[in-house]
């Protein structure tokens, strides 16, 4: 699954001990398993099953997702900014593939 | 005669053409899914058997009306101080007439500062979107939202 990944964090500038919205977003078709394809074969599903998100390598958010979420699916959250680090989130499909996307933070103030 | 045995043609025509298009949607069934999952067995999973209440501290955000069932966005937020002591841990979101209930379980950390989650669901139809929260104290709180669908968005 080797695919683009987005992490956004809103607003661009933030201090320690604020909260932020952080967005991840990820291309992935969000098969169902119910659709047919034009010779009337049911195309098979491929979803993405678990999505976690870490700060320093630390568990912060672990969801479990169904294919009942939208194509290219987008997930947002709150993070407490607690220092400069790394974000890193990992998402999983069902068929194993594994995409990882990270990114740095520096806080100011 | 002519006239009566026409009538009597028409109405053999229209008998046949009322009960093919219903013999092949009885053949062309809906397939199951692979997680077909009822709302029932979800609500059991989640709460283990607890009540579930209705509390003006949880907000669920989404369209009253959806012109496109594939995009769906839905947002919620539970007033929650977010500490070690009182947090909320769990945030499930569930669409209650798709093939597969279940959208989204969130596990939420104090390090999360505020317990909101938003996501884009698809939706098969009209139907009411389910968000529960699982507070630290061990409860259970929910609210729902009826989303009119214009357009299905699943299989």
């Amino acid at each position: 699954m080797a695919t683009k990944a987005l992490i956004k964090i809103k607003p661009k500038k933030y201090a320690v001990g604020e909260i932020v919205k952080i967005d991840f977003m990820v291309m992935h078709p969000m098969e169902t398993g119910l659709r047919k394809d034009k010779a009337g074969a049911l195309i098979p599903a491929e979803y993405i099953n678990d999505v976690k998100f870490f700060f320093n390598d630390k568990l912060v958010t672990h969801m479990e997702v169904w294919e009942s979420l939208s194509t290219n699916p987008l997930f947002s959250t709150s993070y407490k900014i607690a220092g400069a680090g790394e974000f890193k989130v990992i998402f999983t499909d069902n068929k194993g593939g594994v995409n990882e996307q990270s990114t740095k933070i520096t806080p100011k103030g | 005669m002519q006239r009566r045995s026409f009538l009597k043609n028409i109405a053999a025509a229209m008998a046949a053409t009322a009960v093919v298009p219903h013999v092949s949607m009885a053949a062309d069934a809906k397939p199951k899914g692979p997680n077909e999952f009822s709302l029932k067995e979800a609500v059991a999973a989640i709460t283990g058997g607890k009540p579930l209440q209705t509390s003006p501290k949880i907000k669920l955000k989404a369209p009253e009306i959806a012109e496109n069932g594939a995009v769906v966005p839905v947002k919620v937020d539970v007033d929650s101080a977010m500490t070690d002591a009182e947090h909320v841990q769990a945030i499930y979101v569930l669409a209650t007439k798709n093939n597969n209930v279940r959208c989204a379980y969130v596990h939420l950390t104090p390090a999360n500062g505020q317990a909101t989650f938003g996501t884009r669901v698809k939706l098969g139809g009209t139907q009411d979107v389910l968000a529960i929260a699982k507070m630290s104290d061990g409860s259970f709180i929910s609210a729902s939202q009826n989303v009119k669908v214009t357009i299905g968005g699943c299989g």
